[in-house]
């Protein structure tokens, strides 16, 4: 995967990110990580196209993340299961493989089936979201963003409405998809699926990168911000 | 004790007190004195059941007009719709009606009474389905518009399959209550002469002049509506929350 950032500010009432710049190549699986507040939520929105940044430039895959045709390529996950609720757990992969990528009805339930077993959930199909757990939801939210054929899937805090037997349920249904050979970006405070995961590690705070580089970082941070936020997540 | 035993329990006190009350009447107790009535009162009851049904899909339209015109981008829409909404809060329905009817008709030169005693039911409802409709649409998430966005849903298909569906379930409760309420409303326009179920059984009472079994008969009727109804929204409440 290939990212350029180029002088990203975003603000609401407050500068949310400032001047950020970053630029990496070769790496399949990001983490971004850092303190509620940094702005990794923002970063990892403004990166899949979700919001339109104040100031600046974002490419990914040498796209630029505005452009329509950008949405076509990447997946993202919700820290809410963000599934519609009206629907079944099928309904809500086969509505938008019929409607939005125009896939025949057969091929359509075949896809969806195919990515929900891959996610555990065949015996849950048919259930409506508030018929299942928040770990099986989000799941189904997992196989609905990598039935549209992503080559970026976007993670956003996957985990953080959920108990530590339910994350640990999807954290290890993510692990399983890195044979998919697609690319994550992805930002959680679990260290443990950070180790195993990533390939890439970015750490915010305050709307800056303070640090990143390879997995090992975390085991030896440079700066006093990202060596408090690891006392704390350890 | 057992929630059956008590909702029986409740019921038997309800009608042990309707009893009471029949006991205490001085004069003597005669239902059957309406029995020659009947196809003028089942007349009454189906014009109310009418006439809440126009009631009901008018301010369902309206008030989708006014939910359109509050979340307008022009100011002076959003405006209007506060006004008129305090002004019809404001407002009792009896009061209502007859300006309406009395006031406002002659205006435009019509004595419709009965299409303006409709027309009042309908204005008098449409604030109240506006926020029915403003409420089932803010209930639809943020998020779950990022999601479309995301996955490229064109704004025909967004309403069509996600939008809409959802909005009908959140919608058909509080819909039901506003129709309960609307026909019970429905008894005012007796004052306009309009043949609905409270005017049918005044003019039973005048020619029996069974009074009080006039009243209770009355009572029960909008309650064998109005009863099952509620109950019917809570079930499709319950049966089709998200």
């Amino acid at each position: 995967m290939k990212i350029n950032i180029q002088n990203l500010t975003h603000n609401y009432d407050v500068d949310v990110l400032k001047s950020l710049n970053l630029q990496i190549e070769g790496h399949r699986s990001i983490a971004i990580i850092g303190v509620s507040g940094s702005g990794k939520s923002t970063l990892i929105r403004l990166m899949s196209g979700l919001e339109k940044p104040t100031m600046g430039q974002i490419f990914m895959n040498d796209m630029d993340v505005l452009d329509p045709s950008y949405k076509k390529h990447i997946g993202f996950v919700f820290q809410n299961h963000n599934l519609f609720p009206h629907l079944t757990l099928l309904q809500n992969i086969t509505l938008v493989l019929e409607k939005t990528r125009q896939v025949p009805k057969e091929e359509a339930h075949e896809t969806a089936m195919k990515y929900l077993t891959l996610l555990h959930l065949e015996d849950q199909t048919y259930k409506l979201p508030k018929n299942v757990s928040g770990g099986q939801a989000q799941r189904a939210s997992i196989a609905r963003a990598l039935s549209v054929n992503p080559d970026i899937i976007f993670l956003d805090e996957p985990t953080s409405a959920l108990d530590p037997i339910l994350t640990y349920e999807v954290l290890t249904a993510v692990r399983e998809l890195k044979c998919l050979g697609k690319d994550f970006v992805f930002v959680t405070h679990e260290m443990s699926f950070v180790r195993d995961f990533a390939d890439y590690v970015i750490f915010m705070d305050r709307g800056e990168i303070v640090e990143q580089g390879e997995p090992s970082i975390l085991d030896a941070p440079q700066t006093k911000a990202m060596q408090d936020y690891m006392k704390k997540v350890r | 004790m057992n929630k059956l035993v008590a909702y029986v329990l409740a019921f038997l006190t309800v009608i042990a007190f309707i009893v009471f009350i029949v006991l205490r009447q001085s004069g003597s107790f005669n239902l059957l004195a309406y029995a020659e009535y009947e196809s003028l009162i089942l007349t009454g009851l189906s014009n109310t059941i009418l006439v809440s049904m126009g009631a009901l899909f008018g301010s369902l339209f309206l008030g989708f007009i006014f939910y359109l015109f509050s979340i307008s981008k022009v100011k002076y829409l959003n405006a209007m719709t506060d006004v008129i909404r305090e002004i019809i809060y404001g407002t009792p329905l009896l009061v209502l009606v007859v300006i309406t009817a009395f006031v406002i008709g002659p205006a435009f030169g019509t004595y419709q009474r009965n299409a303006l005693g409709i027309g009042a039911l309908i204005i008098y409802m449409t604030p109240y389905m506006m926020n029915v409709y403003q409420s089932a649409f803010s209930s639809i998430s943020q998020e779950q518009y990022m999601a479309m966005d995301l996955f490229g849903f064109t704004p025909f298909q967004r309403y069509r399959y996600i939008i809409i569906p959802q909005v009908v379930r959140i919608l058909m409760p509080p819909m039901m209550n506003n129709f309960s309420m609307i026909i019970k409303g429905s008894a005012l326009l007796n004052v306009l002469m309009f043949e609905e179920l409270y005017y049918a059984i005044f003019i039973a009472q005048s020619r029996t002049f069974a009074f009080v079994e006039g009243y209770l008969i009355l009572w029960i009727l909008y309650l064998v509506i109005t009863i099952p109804l509620s109950q019917l929204a809570k079930w499709v409440e319950r049966k089709w929350s998200l």
